[in-house]
């Protein structure tokens, strides 16, 4: 899972073209990755985007805003 | 009465080839005059205005026909409507240029700004088209079809971003401009196609 010594998400964290999705209510990584990727496992990719605001994977709150690679 | 005649006559000839004399020298001046003052503004004329300077450089050329003709009173006779064409040339030349100028500036004003956007599109497309390439299924709203021609267009946003920047590095913020936005248009284009929408 999620390793907390691991640098933050690069570049595409100042990309203004990086898609973002904020979570909503019952959303979970797989959602989001089957629904802009159309493949649950691609999660891993999301959340190495968005390591500075995760700490782990299975923990997502309603309102946080990801970015999308 | 005959002897007058022809005394009358060499005296009439007399005073005409002194008046011809006369006006040679002022109009060779004005020619001259003319040719300074339409080299001064040559290249500026030559680069803005074309057909207006071409136009300016018949109306030399039929002067000096005329003078090289000595028909001197036919060349002091043109010669200000020679020098207000030059006028206006000179004019047209500093007003298409300051054009130029300004627009120039502001082609290299918005290519600062392409030139770091566009680098940034292209890396969230390619980011993208990679993420498809490894999913299993395609999300809702794209096709096979879709990511093929994104591909291929991301290949066309490179080599449009390359182009452009060698354009602005040559200087020519007007042509660097005009393929940045075709591939921000395409940019866009692809971005549809692979649903990023928002």
């Amino acid at each position: 899972m999620a390793d907390d010594k691991t640098p933050a998400a690069p570049a595409a964290g100042n990309n203004p073209y990086t898609q973002t999705h904020v979570v909503q209510s019952g959303d979970t990584l797989s959602k989001i990755a089957q629904k802009y990727y159309g493949d649950p496992s691609l999660y891993t990719q999301i959340f190495d985007a968005n390591r500075d605001i995760l700490k782990d994977p299975n923990k997502i709150s309603p309102g946080q805003k990801l970015r999308i690679p | 009465m005959k002897k007058l005649s022809v005394w009358l006559l060499a005296m009439l000839a007399a005073f005409a080839i002194a008046g011809c004399a006369n006006q040679k020298a002022p109009a060779e001046q004005a020619i001259s005059g003319a040719e300074t003052a339409l080299a001064a503004v040559q290249d500026a004329a030559q680069k803005y205005v074309p057909d207006q300077y071409q136009t300016v450089q018949t109306q030399l050329a039929g002067l000096k026909d005329a003078f090289a003709k000595g028909d001197y009173k036919g060349v002091l006779a043109q010669a200000p409507q020679l020098t207000s064409a030059i006028n206006s040339l000179k004019d047209a030349a500093e007003a298409k240029k300051a054009d130029a100028e300004a627009a120039m500036a502001k082609a290299k004003d918005a290519w600062g700004g392409m030139s770091t956007d566009l680098p940034k599109m292209v890396e969230a497309i390619t980011s993208r088209v990679g993420m498809l390439s490894k999913s299993r299924h395609l999300p809702k709203g794209v096709t096979k079809e879709g990511l093929a021609s994104a591909k291929s267009g991301l290949d066309e946003l490179k080599t449009g971003l390359n182009d452009a920047t060698a354009a602005a590095t040559s200087g020519d913020f007007t042509t660097a401009v005009s393929k940045a936005q075709a591939v921000k248009d395409k940019g866009a284009e692809i971005m549809k196609a692979l649903g990023m929408g928002s």
